[in-house]
């Protein structure tokens, strides 16, 4: 929950048994794209840009891990809250 | 002799006769790769620009029009728009394509290579398998790149349908009337081109490997979907050969449908019923149209599928009343929920299996989620107020998850009674006989049940160890071997002993080689695909139960599947000529494994 030069950054988990397997992924970057800010998503020491579906597939976060976004820019409050709510809805899947 | 004749899986009947139209070709070995001049780099990332979009808007038109009940497909092309639109393909080709300065197909190219070993390294297989979503995303890409536009809108006429591959975006768009046949390089028997070729009717070949080196656009094709061949402009002489059997094959498909409603009955009056396999209640009219007697396997997986929530108690309980009412007063079967394995996917958590096909599935699936499975029950039993329904459970291996199943029947039935909701409590229940541990004990398991339905796809399956999926041993997948004979008997011969009804689905009952052995065991319905039935209950209409008896005695006696196989072939030809040379048997005569 650091805020500085705009910078947001905050931890979610992933509750999709499947893990970020390709709907969510597409949903993440689609919504993703819809702010201004950099978004990243970051598993240990990788980062991946949140805007790119190929980077989140690749990214293979598997169900149960916990992973960080981390948005930069004007609207960076918005976007990881935004990106946190699918998390915890499980991207609108029932499992 | 044809110019060229390759040879794939006929998987939708019929002979189609038509000039060739590509709708895509493997795109590998095509590529032009050349050098650019500095200052032609820009020329070409614009290039590659522009077919993006028209990828773009081409995947938007098709997506505007996707009918309700390909919903599915819809999130698939959402996300092929989204790999469109990202920076990794897009941007990553911009980049080779400036740092090499190398034209726009081939830095399309590698980049796509990249992405393939950053999935390659994945360890998640449902994941890794997405990259060939990237492929089929770059290929529409390369194709605009390459000046190859045309899609199937763009066909002028009725032509024959040639493809390295139909991707759901292109099956959307298919403009059924004008399309005579169907033929691609991949595809297997259980592929998406194939239940829609069937459901048109229109003849199709798929895995036909070499088919791009063959055919040409504008070629003149046959499409053989008897026997599954593809004949790339023909002799005269094949020609009329094939306009011949296409007539025979379109007055036999005739006749055979204009008697499809007598019953089947033998020569010498023994009778048999034959039944549908169906998944969804629009199915029924097919059914009556085709002569089914009702429906002997309703599968119920669909309402589970493709969609983010558990279906309703209510929902269930509308479609199947639905079903029970119309096709009344028809019997039909429905069978409980067969999640797992390949269905698994979508809903009900990771494949972490190592062995999807021996795990938590069908029966034990729904022992464990018995919330799930009592929603379901609750529906059924409700839905047997009306008509002449029955149910049964699928993937038995012992009398306990019988027993099981039916106090959660018990439960559900006590519960109605209370709310004061009406069912018949006489509702006969069945089970699937598909482990060899369900044959082996199937005069126990007859004690405890009404029925049985013997699930041949996979009781040959588990009895012979084998996927047939997988090529490297689907040859061994054999309906008429001696193991397998034997145990559809034993388990006829179980259920006749305590004297309850036997039936038998899975293709073995579609399969004309096939039913004339099952009719032998006295076998009293059979199940199969609507669109068989006219075919079938010919059969047994032209045959007399004494020779089947006896054509049955000659097979138990027999040590291989390959004289079983020859001895059935033989059979047919002196009593069905005409048959077979509409069929293409699951039977593999030349002697593969003895």
């Amino acid at each position: 929950m650091n805020s500085n030069n705009g910078e947001v950054r905050r931890q979610v988990k992933v509750s999709n048994q499947l893990g970020l397997h390709a709907r969510p992924a597409a949903r993440l970057a689609q919504e993703a794209q819809q702010f201004e800010s950099s978004i990243a998503l970051i598993q240990d020491e990788t980062a991946v840009d949140a805007k790119s579906i190929l980077d989140v597939l690749t990214l293979a976060a598997p169900f149960g891990a916990t992973l960080e976004i981390q948005a930069k820019g004007s609207d960076a409050k918005g976007a990881v809250e935004r990106l946190e709510a699918l998390f915890l809805n499980r991207f609108g899947e029932e499992r | 002799m044809a110019q060229n004749l390759v040879a794939g899986i006929p998987i939708s009947t019929g002979i189609a006769v038509g000039r060739a139209f590509f709708v895509n070709r493997g795109l590998r070995g095509r590529l032009p790769r050349r050098m650019v001049r500095k200052e032609a780099v820009q020329s070409e990332i614009d290039r590659l620009r522009a077919a993006f979009a028209e990828a773009e808007a081409q995947l938007l038109d098709v997506r505007e029009r996707v009918p309700p009940e390909l919903k599915d497909h819809k999130h698939i092309i959402d996300s092929h728009l989204m790999m469109l639109k990202d920076p990794n393909l897009f941007g990553a080709a911009e980049k080779i394509i400036g740092s090499l300065a190398i034209n726009a197909e081939w830095g399309l190219e590698k980049a796509v290579d990249e992405l393939e070993k950053v999935f390659a390294a994945i360890n998640d297989p449902y994941i890794r398998d997405r990259m060939q979503d990237v492929r089929i995303v770059a290929e529409q890409v390369q194709t605009r790149l390459l000046g190859e536009r045309k899609d199937i809108q763009a066909m002028e006429g009725r032509a024959i349908i040639l493809a390295h591959d139909l991707t759901p975006g292109d099956t959307i768009g298919l403009n059924v009337q004008k399309i005579m046949g169907i033929a691609t390089t991949l595809g297997g028997k259980t592929s998406h081109t194939g239940i829609l070729a069937r459901t048109l009717g229109i003849p199709a070949v798929v895995g036909v490997e070499s088919l791009e080196d063959a055919a040409h656009d504008g070629d003149l094709v046959i499409i053989d979907g008897l026997k599954g061949k593809v004949l790339v402009n023909p002799d005269e002489e094949e020609l009329t050969q094939y306009a011949d059997l296409q007539h025979q094959f379109e007055d036999y498909h005739t006749s055979i449908v204009r008697s499809c409603q007598l019953p089947a009955e033998t020569i010498d009056g023994y009778r048999m019923q034959v039944l549908a396999n169906i998944e969804l209640a629009e199915e029924l009219s097919t059914v009556i149209d085709n002569g089914g007697e009702g429906v002997g396997l309703y599968r119920t997986e669909y309402s589970f599928l493709n969609r983010t929530t558990l279906p309703s108690e209510e929902e269930l309980y509308e479609e199947y009343l639905n079903l029970a009412a119309t096709i009344a007063p028809r019997r039909v079967t429905i069978r409980t929920l067969d999640m797992g394995a390949d269905k698994f996917m979508s809903h009900f958590g990771p494949v972490d299996e190592p062995n999807p096909a021996l795990g938590l599935r069908a029966i034990r699936f729904c022992l464990r989620h018995r919330e799930l499975f009592k929603t379901q029950l609750r529906a059924i039993l409700r839905a047997s107020r009306v008509g002449n329904v029955s149910m049964m459970f699928p993937m038995i291996s012992g009398l306990k998850e019988i027993r099981r199943a039916k106090s959660l029947m018990a439960d559900a039935q006590a519960e109605l009674k209370a709310q004061g909701l009406p069912f018949n409590a006489q509702m006969p229940v069945g089970i699937m006989v598909e482990l060899p541990a369900a044959v082996m004990i199937a005069e126990i398991l007859a004690q405890e049940v009404d029925f049985f339905s013997i699930g041949t796809n996979d009781l040959i399956q588990y009895s012979l160890g084998i996927d047939r999926t997988n090529q490297q041993v689907s040859y061994l997948y054999q309906p008429l071997h001696p193991a397998i004979l034997r145990s559809i008997k034993q388990v006829v011969d179980a259920a006749h002993q305590t004297g309850i009804e036997v039936s038998l689905c899975g293709e073995v009952a579609s399969d004309p080689f096939c039913v004339p052995i099952l009719m032998g065991m006295q076998i009293d319905c059979i199940s199969l695909t609507p669109k068989a039935i006219p075919g079938i209950k010919r059969i047994v209409r032209q045959a007399r139960m004494e020779e089947c008896v006896n054509l049955l005695k000659q097979v138990l006696h027999c040590r291989t599947v390959g004289r079983i196989n020859r001895l059935v072939t033989d059979t047919i030809f002196q009593s069905f000529p005409e048959e077979l040379s509409f069929y293409a048997s699951l039977l593999d005569t030349d002697d593969m494994g003895g």
